[in-house]
């Protein structure tokens, strides 16, 4: 089990030491029981932190900002930041250290192990529990998690309200650490892409209207590119305005310049948008769920993720964010990869 | 007399082989079907997915990226990078749902005008039975 206290003595320890300059956790959100992502700065602060089955998000996310700002100041504070990570989330960091985004100077990392099961899917939860006020959730072993609400406490089935990611999780504990928390256990999927599985076997022509049915719905909010740790670029392909403009830029060029796709959340734009962020994750998504969790119109964007995934895994036999220092997927070849499909 | 559907087929075609292919094919007076749209890219390996999504979004009813041979790239690699790019477009392609006969990808050296006549006679005749492409064409 991971010892909450335990945490919150580090987590104060390395902020007194001064040895990071704030520690990303997790804190109890408004709601009474759900964490959210909060950022402690003075030791005193990390009588706050929580650790439970809700801490959901990713945080690594706030790295990208922390180098952003970082970036933009004159003398920067070269202390780095520590972050609570789980397995997946440790995932996310190797990615961004082998696409030499950041260093691992950069970052401090407290790695929780998620031991027997993983993070509660919200939604999941609160059909299971049928609208009651739920006033916390605990890990409860193998069996599952513990949700106390104002009737009592029940215990709920891992399989009914876990997440389908950690359902399906390669990497329950941190691959990298430099204070470690909890058991390293591992703990084997049944099937990594048991989602995909169902979708796959459809007739081209049903797996059509699936995606047109749910990409339709998209509003291009672009909420999934905001909360995902991999979308770092400065600049979108998909912001068609952010191409300059100068005060002696031709009424022309500004029609003819190539707009990749239009802003108009229709369904052909919604396709090309998707796929592209599909093909820019390929290799490089590390399965946190973040971009299907965020969504405000449901679409299942893991999907798309998962199935590139797995043919990086079946085709070039590749997993992301498991090594730092191996190449990535498609800036490097093998001269036996597959090539059946050309003729 | 109802007019038969004709296709159009996009091909990005690398600088040093694939394209010089073409034109050996056309030197060569090879009649082949008129249905191709060829667009010079520098390398297969220089392809942007972008650029197949955006050719059927604008209405191409068929792509095709057809490069130097392995081991025969101007860049001594671009086509083993393309390999892997493409091996994921075209499955991405057919996991959102789009026929998997409309995206290609072949191998054409300069010399091989007839490899690219018979690579697009049996593109275009693969596509006819398959309609006009609407599933990704812009629709605004």
């Amino acid at each position: 089990m991971v010892n909450l206290e335990e945490l919150k003595k580090d987590a104060k320890r390395i902020l007194q030491d001064k040895k990071v300059k704030y520690v990303i956790g997790y804190r109890r959100g408004v709601d009474g029981y759900e964490a959210i992502p909060a950022f402690f700065k003075a030791p005193e602060e990390c009588d706050d932190l929580v650790w439970d089955p809700t801490c959901i998000h990713n945080l690594v996310r706030f790295l990208r900002d922390e180098k952003v700002r970082k970036d933009r100041e004159k003398e920067p504070d070269k202390r780095p930041v520590a972050i609570i990570a789980k397995g997946c989330d440790t995932r996310a960091i190797n990615v961004l250290l082998q696409e030499q985004y950041i260093s691992r100077e950069d970052v401090f990392i407290l790695g929780i192990s998620c031991e027997e099961t993983g993070v509660i899917d919200g939604k999941k939860l609160r059909k299971k529990i049928q609208g009651k006020k739920i006033k916390q959730i605990d890990f409860n072993g193998k069996d599952g998690f513990s949700v106390i609400t104002e009737e009592g406490k029940t215990e709920v089935a891992a399989k009914d309200v876990m997440a389908q990611r950690c359902i399906e999780c390669i990497s329950n504990y941190p691959i990298d650490h430099d204070i470690f928390f909890g058991e390293k256990k591992k703990r084997e999927p049944e099937n990594p892409f048991d989602s995909l599985d169902s979708l796959q076997s459809m007739p081209n022509e049903k797996r059509w209207a699936f995606w047109k049915e749910h990409l339709e719905k998209c509003i291009r909010c672009y909420a999934c590119r905001s909360v995902c740790p991999m979308c770092y670029c400065d600049e979108c392909v998909v912001d068609t305005i952010s191409f300059a403009v100068f005060a002696d830029t031709p009424a022309e060029e500004k029609a003819n310049k190539i707009k990749w796709l239009e802003k108009s959340p229709v369904s052909s734009e919604n396709f090309v948008y998707h796929l592209v962020r599909a093909m820019h994750l390929a290799g490089r998504c590390i399965d946190c769920g973040e971009c299907e969790r965020v969504c405000p119109v449901d679409i299942p964007l893991r999907h798309l993720n998962k199935f590139l995934e797995k043919k990086a895994k079946e085709l070039f036999d590749y997993q992301a964010g498991f090594d730092p220092e191996a190449p990535a997927l498609i800036s490097s070849f093998k001269e036996e990869d597959p090539e059946d499909f050309i003729r | 007399m109802k007019k038969e559907f004709e296709p159009k087929i996009i091909a990005f075609l690398c600088k040093w082989c694939s394209s010089a292919g073409s034109d050996l094919a056309g030197v060569s007076r090879m009649e082949y079907p008129s249905n191709v749209v060829p667009i010079t890219v520098m390398c297969s390996g220089s392809m942007s997915p972008l650029y197949i999504f955006s050719a059927f979004n604008k209405g191409a009813d068929g792509v095709l990226v057809s490069g130097c041979h392995p081991g025969d790239c101007h860049y001594i690699k671009g086509n083993y990078y393309a390999r892997r790019r493409i091996a994921l477009v075209k499955e991405l392609l057919q996991f959102i749902g789009l026929e998997p006969e409309r995206f290609k990808m072949s191998w054409v050296s300069a010399a091989e005008g007839i490899k690219y006549k018979e690579v697009i006679s049996e593109f275009v005749e693969e596509i006819k039975p398959l309609g006009p492409q609407t599933k990704l064409r812009r629709e605004l």
